[in-house]
């Protein structure tokens, strides 16, 4: 269960230098914007939108692990948009249809609409997830932290985010070694049945529990040693600042949005 | 100044026992000070109360005496796992993070960054990510992340049981650093093996209560009281200890230099000696890799091209620094990773299309956290987890005679996660006796284990091979290792540098240059005095070295 794919990618690219808030915005646009935009075309633009970025920030190679990862996901919502549209016929005329018979009392109709549905929904949760990931995989947690206090956000929120951002990895790291620890004294997980499976990982449960309790004490220590008081103002030894880099990315973003939404007046399909 | 404890009796709820008991102790200014003692002496609570732990987070015990560390103290810990305490992702964040805290001004916070880093040679490492260290690097950054914030005393628990030598050495050179700073340091450690060339002075802990405290030299004279406390001294102290009862003559040493000063005047060195080494024995090979290569996801190429044959009923030991390929190829030989190409087999079938679990039966690895293993709820059921696993009919007579064999007997009820930590190491290995296996890996075996633990292990290994089981082991702990090895493999950088017995390994001095790791003080001792065969432990050195003063001695009349 490789789960890195999920952390921080060091580098000095476009987005990576980008001031934290920035991002935050992003994402929150590309949210409302693919949740909003139900056009196979403005989708497809926004598509390519994204993947102009990923290209020029040198991400691509992790934006595809994860469709990788996210392909069973995309295929079930395409296929389920497939069965459930098999017994209608399409609400829009014209277009091709592949099949169309009755068997006893049931209606099917195959049709083009039932792969565009199919498609919207797939493309539209996958853009999605991506612009959070590009988030993610280019902010580490001290920027989330500091982007977040900028916005006065209390520190004891901000520090509890960017400290799940720290432990994540932290204990999906543990579970692996957990897991290889067991199946190493002869705890059988590869070649068993799914219900022997499930009932051997419950073997895990039980160390990752001391761990991760573990864990969270000597967290707690350590935020005892190093004198951490929420009552107590602190200071900040870096600062972040937007830059012109933020204003063009921003700029950027905005005519992209403006354009899927004109290219989803011009080209919507109700779905 | 001078800070100090006085009196302090500790325990963690009203009806418990004493966890320290009237306690005092005085740490001068400017010092290093190492508390020593073995699992439960209670040095974990004094570093609590110390830190003050207790009473602000563990608040229901009953504490009483008095604690001098001047007006708000700032008690710096670094503990043993850096990766707990570094909050941050990068390494100025993680340094910072204190100071932050403490509400010190912006330029302060800068200034006093540049004054660790400089201290402790750390600039290099400013810009890195904290994931991205080395284990000696992380614990270094955490050693700086504690020092920011100007604290009275720094209190280092055990920093570097988890390190490679590597490691070790950072730690030794930052350690001096502190030293020559005028930092008061706390060593919590009962290992004094890397810490004693820059300690001033040690306190040892026993049941609660110091039984010692006083100047370095006089300890480290005192053989008992260190048998006592189960502490792990320099081998070259150890050798010291065996040679002086038949050389009363002998100063004390405790390092390889003192001892060569020392030694050199009852002993006379010889130019290297041209004995034939023995080489490997013609035993069957059980388990054997052929041109493994490994290139994981990221690129890095873990193993290059790997040969190397495992004979039965021997003692293998397999050395290397951090990332040099050593774990990769364990978890090559038990199934947890598949080579990207080569094959590995067992009593010459291939291994490869089988699972872990299926493997474990021949080849079995114990990890080095016994925290991720240990499940059950009790040490009794937890020894039998292997032969449940793999279906292998055991009897509790079985289990008990193990558990007595190894002196746990009285632990057989307990709840496992509740054992001091060698205790669990040791339960972790234990665990897999009553598996088939015939191969046993062992990874870091002698992590948190005191010296009484560690002779269990000693004879947990003897005891396998004589039943004609083979063991592999990985350890940086390197006089440990040619104590029980009979061979060894060396990894550098993914490639195996060698492959032989430990004789051949003990002339090799270029290896050991190339993958910057010590021999042992007994192996260079006695080529170094042309003893007749090369030593692997202090009382082989020990009884070589009698039989050359006797004969000298004799000469001499």
């Amino acid at each position: 269960m490789n789960m890195d794919y999920l952390q921080y990618v060091e580098s000095d690219s476009y987005l990576n230098k980008l001031d934290p808030r920035t991002k935050f915005v992003f994402f929150v646009v590309m949210a409302i914007v693919t949740s909003v935009v139900k056009s196979l075309v403005a989708l497809i633009f926004l598509g390519l939108f994204l993947l102009v970025i990923w290209i020029t920030s040198k991400i691509t190679k992790e934006m595809l692990t994860l469709l990788n990862k996210l392909k069973v996901l995309l295929i079930f919502i395409l296929l389920l948009w497939l069965v459930l549209g098999i017994f209608e016929e399409p609400p829009v005329a014209g277009g091709p249809v592949f099949v169309r018979t009755d068997i006893g009392k049931i209606h099917i109709c195959f049709d083009w609409y039932d792969i565009y549905k199919g498609l919207v929904y797939s493309l539209r949760i996958y853009l999605m997830i991506a612009s959070f990931f590009m988030v993610l995989i280019t902010t580490n947690f001290s920027e989330i932290i500091l982007g977040l206090c900028r916005w006065h956000i209390p520190y004891s929120v901000a520090f509890a985010i960017g400290l799940v951002f720290q432990i994540i990895p932290i204990v999906i790291h543990e579970l692996q070694e957990i897991m290889e620890a067991q199946s190493s004294r002869g705890l059988e997980i590869e070649q068993c049945s799914w219900l022997v499976k499930i009932k051997n990982y419950m073997i895990f449960s039980i160390p990752l529990l001391f761990r991760v309790i573990e864990k969270a004490q000597a967290i707690s220590l350590a935020m005892h040693y190093y004198k951490l008081d929420f009552s107590s103002k602190r200071t900040s030894y870096k600062t972040i600042k937007a830059t012109r880099s933020d204003l063009f990315f921003a700029l950027a973003s905005a005519a992209a949005v403006v354009i899927t939404l004109v290219l989803l007046h011009f080209f919507y399909i109700p779905v | 100044m001078d800070y100090s404890i006085n009196n302090i009796s500790y325990k963690y709820s009203s009806d418990g026992p004493l966890v320290l008991d009237n306690v005092s102790l005085t740490i001068p200014e400017g010092s290093v000070t190492a508390v020593v003692g073995p699992t439960g002496s209670g040095k974990t609570t004094l570093v609590e109360v110390l830190s003050g732990v207790i009473p602000k987070l563990i608040s229901n015990g009953e504490l009483s005496g008095e604690i001098n560390l001047g007006e708000n103290p700032v008690i710096g810990v670094v503990s043993q796992t850096p990766e707990n305490q570094l909050f941050g992702y990068g390494v100025e964040d993680a340094i910072a993070f204190g100071v932050e805290n403490m509400g010190v001004p912006e330029e302060e916070i800068s200034s006093r960054i540049e004054y660790v880093l400089d201290l402790l040679n750390l600039q290099f490492l400013r810009k890195r990510s904290v994931a991205a260290l080395s284990g000696g690097q992380r614990q270094a950054v955490c050693i700086a992340s504690a020092l920011v914030m100007n604290p009275n005393i720094l209190i280092m628990d055990e920093p570097v049981s988890s390190l490679d030598p590597n490691g070790k050495r950072l730690i030794q050179n930052v350690l001096r650093q502190l030293r020559a700073d005028n930092t008061t340091v706390l060593i919590v450690d009962n290992n004094l093996d890397w810490s004693v060339n820059v300690v001033d002075r040690v306190a040892g802990m026993l049941d609660g209560k110091f039984i010692y405290n006083g100047s370095k030299e006089d300890f480290i004279k005192d053989e008992s009281l260190q048998k006592q406390l189960g502490v792990m001294i320099p081998q070259e102290a150890e050798i010291y200890h065996a040679v002086s009862k038949f050389c009363p003559d002998l100063a004390p040493f405790y390092n390889y230099d003192h001892a060569v000063d020392e030694l050199d005047r009852f002993f006379t060195p010889v130019s290297a000696s041209s004995e034939a080494a023995a080489s490997a024995s013609d035993a069957n090979a059980i388990l054997t890799t052929h041109q493994l290569n490994k290139i994981f996801n990221d690129g890095f190429q873990g193993l290059k091209d790997i040969n190397v044959s495992i004979q039965e009923g021997r003692v293998i030991a397999i050395m290397g620094q951090n990332g040099s390929g050593k774990t990769t190829l364990l978890k090559h030989l038990n199934g947890l990773l598949k080579p990207t190409s080569g094959d590995v087999r067992y009593r010459g079938n291939s291994t490869l299309p089988l699972s872990v679990a299926k493997i474990s039966k021949n080849v079995i690895l114990v990890f080095q956290h016994p925290e991720h293993m240990l499940f059950e709820q009790t040490t009794a059921q937890e020894v039998s987890f292997a032969a449940r696993m793999q279906g292998v009919t055991y009897t509790d007579e079985d289990v008990k005679n193990i558990l007595a064999t190894y002196n746990m007997a009285d632990d057989a009820e307990v709840f496992p996660v509740n054992l001091p930590m060698g205790k669990k190491h040791l339960l972790t290995i234990l665990s897999v006796l009553l598996s088939t296996a015939d191969v046993v890996m062992l990874d870091e075996p002698t992590l948190g284990m005191d010296a009484f633990i560690r002779s269990e292990l000693r004879s947990i290994i003897t005891n396998l091979r004589e039943q004609g089981k083979s063991v592999i082991l990985i350890s940086h702990e390197i006089p440990f290792v040619f104590g029980v090895a009979d061979e060894a493999i060396i990894l550098d950088k993914s490639v195996k540098l060698f492959e032989g017995t430990k004789e051949e390994l003990s002339r090799r001095d270029d290896i050991f240059e190339t993958i910057q790791i010590s021999l042992p003080p007994v192996v260079r001792l006695s080529r170094r005095y042309g003893f007749p065969h090369i030593c692997y432990t202090v009382d082989d050195f020990a009884a070589e070295a009698e039989r050359m003063f006797s004969g000298k001695e004799a000469d001499r009349s």
